[in-house]
């Protein structure tokens, strides 16, 4: 029987993750831990809610990009604490699922890739960072090298986009395209241009991305 | 030709410069811009999107040239820093050229510095802005904008697609599509009875190998043309972009500083946002040696800058510039809105407005905030002339375009969630004869009547090039 989270606590990593506070989320977060609270719980009941309030306030600008960051980096702080308890405790660390995400070929513009790696990871996903002007090649790998659910790519640029299709058609010459769920975004796509190239999915923003997500891994967990 | 060795300095901080992890020069960056927001006493007030305040115009100014000096260029490529010392920013900002020709021939422009509340108006370096085109609509689009007689330069847009098949950047497609749009664009000018008109970029080029592949002096760009060199969000550049710089100066071309930053992004509200935009101008004067800057804003969400934090942020980089540099600057309106709408109208008249006065030449437009396929047409982008021709003959001042653009604000402002995108080329175009069709131009008249009750003296009517009417007869 694990013990409850103190309130004190639980309102100063909320704080802290709020106020982008690294050093703060650090500290509370082995504190909770000493005290022998269930590092699930701290995740499910602390971090995501707060990182979600996070997410929809940049979506709504009454915060900006900085002070997002400054909030994924105070989460990082903690979920990294809280992963090591959690695989010491049972073993493995549990996920809403795996995604791979990344800029496609030649588009160095990562920002909204960025941003919905941060709320994935907040939703409960762990997320591979493939990073930007990456080859369908390397999407491929790191989805099977990570044993993935979902494949995510943006374009910002119109003559990029087509690294969207590459991604779809690769999977597609290594036969196994039916192993992973596509979701495109960014400025270039569109859900019609998701349609032509077979993709998925197509999320406008961040939010509707992980939206997109969830709804697959409850279909994938059913099927 | 170079205006002195600078560069050969920045390619060696490029590799040798101080190493930094990106997040951390995002964040240290960020972090700086609101000190000096607080230091210099920037403030936005949202119920004057156009402010008159020159000393507040230095301020910004000043804080985003010690915003440049310390934070530097950051090399993504390399992770390196290229700082530049006080002596060398200088330096630069004196050599960057006033004025220059741009274009040849009869249908060249003399493009230079202005300056704030001019009574001469801009000059409309317009076009599609980087909007995705069709390859079947291409070539009319541009012909529509080439033959408008407030149009003075045309900017290609964008194609997706070679004979059908997607684009591949860094490909042999890139270059074949890059060839064959920059010589529509020549062939566009040249049907529109202007072949020497400047062509600014080759839109739909977005690595070095595409766009120097358009240098061509007869079929092509020629060095009378110009092609950009672009800055990442925030400060940033990388090799591809710093190769095309040799090229375009031993081709002899004129070079574009495409610089977007974002309200909402790295710099914050308006306020850093504007100081960082200083900043950003001074990396295209000193490490892309530019000769003219597209100053596209860019909000994080909607990605237009027809909102308040656009216009002000806009109107304060517009007069910091003016008043400190002899740049030469444009703006580059994004508006939500499409064709065959009153809203598209109403927000390319903010923006020009707020141009017009504050020390821009223009460019843009960049309608449906570059979402929309095909959704431009050359009546949008000679209604920005047009409307700057009038704010000039109006002898409109700031406070007169502040007035101007809360009443255009109360337009469009609501559309923003919703916004109404329009009607595509081909549906707001008859595209044999590439007029506007009745109701585009029904809704031009109505808005351009509307507009001329709000007091705005237009100077004579939208016509074709060469124009059968002097523009100052009406």
């Amino acid at each position: 029987m694990s013990t409850e989270i103190p309130q004190g606590i639980r309102e100063g990593i909320t704080e802290a993750l709020h106020s982008g506070d690294e050093e703060a989320s650090d500290r509370l977060t082995r504190e909770v831990l000493e005290l022998g609270c269930d590092p699930v719980e701290v995740v499910q009941e602390v971090i995501v809610p707060a990182l979600t309030d996070v997410g929809l306030r940049f979506q709504n600008l009454q915060i900006f990009l900085p002070e997002l960051m400054l909030s994924a980096k105070a989460a990082q702080a903690s979920t990294v604490l809280l992963e090591e308890e959690i695989l010491a405790q049972t073993g493995s660390v549990p996920t809403l699922g795996t995604v791979v995400l990344g800029t496609v070929d030649k588009d160095i513009h990562d920002i909204g890739k960025n941003i919905v790696a941060t709320l994935m990871k907040a939703n409960g996903f762990k997320v591979i960072d493939v990073g930007r002007n990456i080859n369908a090649r390397v999407f491929v790998d790191a989805a099977i090298e990570n044993n993935a659910d979902i494949i995510g790519s943006s374009s910002l640029m119109t003559i990029t986009r087509a690294g969207h299709k590459q991604i779809i058609e690769l999977l597609k010459a290594r036969d196994m395209r039916e192993d992973y769920r596509v979701i495109i975004g960014g400025g270039s796509a569109d859900q019609r241009y998701a349609d032509m190239i077979g993709a998925d999915g197509y999320a406008d923003n961040a939010n509707e991305a992980v939206t997109v997500a969830k709804q697959w891994m409850e279909e994938l967990r059913k099927a | 030709m170079f205006r002195n060795n600078a560069f050969g300095e920045t390619i060696d901080r490029a590799f040798n410069g101080p190493y930094i992890e990106e997040q951390e020069y995002d964040l240290a960056m960020a972090a700086r811009i609101q000190q000096l927001v607080k230091e210099y006493d920037i403030k936005f007030d949202p119920a004057r999107p156009v402010p008159s305040d020159g000393e507040m115009a230095d301020r910004v100014f000043q804080a985003g040239v010690q915003l440049f000096h310390e934070i530097g260029v950051y090399h993504m490529d390399t992770s390196r820093v290229i700082k530049y010392g006080m002596d060398e920013i200088e330096e630069g900002l004196r050599l960057a050229p006033a004025n220059f020709i741009a274009g040849e021939g009869n249908d060249a422009v003399w493009v230079r510095h202005r300056n704030i509340e001019e009574t001469e108006p801009p000059l409309n370096l317009s076009g599609p802005a980087g909007l995705p085109v069709s390859e079947a609509t291409y070539p009319q689009l541009l012909f529509s904008i080439a033959r408008e007689a407030y149009v003075d330069a045309i900017e290609s847009g964008a194609v997706a697609t070679y004979l059908g098949q997607d684009i591949m950047a860094g490909s042999p497609t890139e270059v074949l599509a890059t060839q064959r749009t920059a010589a529509q664009a020549r062939e566009a000018v040249r049907l529109a009875g202007r072949p020497g008109m400047h062509i600014g970029d080759a839109a739909t080029a977005i690595t070095a190998i595409g766009k120097m592949a358009a240098s061509n002096p007869v079929h092509g760009l020629r060095p009378t043309d110009a092609r950009i060199v672009s800055e990442m969000v925030e400060m940033k550049t990388d090799h591809d972009q710093l190769v095309r710089v040799p090229h375009l100066k031993d081709y002899g071309s004129l070079i574009i500083h495409l610089m977007t930053p974002l309200t909402g992004g790295i710099g914050g509200g308006p306020e850093g946002v504007a100081l960082m935009s200083v900043a950003e101008l001074l990396l295209g004067a000193i490490t892309y040696q530019a000769d003219y800057h597209y100053v596209s804003i860019t909000h994080i969400i909607r990605c237009n800058n027809s909102d308040r934090w656009g216009l002000w942020v806009q109107a304060m980089i517009g007069q910091a510039i003016a008043r400190n540099t002899h740049l030469v600057a444009t703006n580059d309106p994004f508006v939500v809105s499409g064709p065959c709408t009153p809203e598209l109208l109403y927000e390319v008249a903010a923006a020009s407005a707020v141009g017009t006065v504050c020390g821009f030449t223009m460019h843009g437009v960049g309608t449906t905030a570059g979402f929309e396929e095909n959704h431009s047409t050359g009546l949008e982008l000679a209604w920005q002339g047009e409307v700057a021709h009038a704010v000039t003959k109006s002898r409109w001042t700031r406070d007169d375009v502040n007035e101007f653009c809360l009443k255009m604000l109360d337009k469009y402002e609501h559309t923003f969630d919703d916004p109404n995108r329009g009607k595509p080329f081909e549906e707001a175009y008859d595209m044999l004869t590439v007029e506007p069709t009745q109701e585009w131009s029904d809704i031009y008249h109505r808005v351009r009547d509307e507009l001329f009750d709000l007091g705005l003296e237009f100077t004579g009517k939208r016509e074709h090039w060469p124009r059968r009417t002097a523009p100052t007869t009406e």
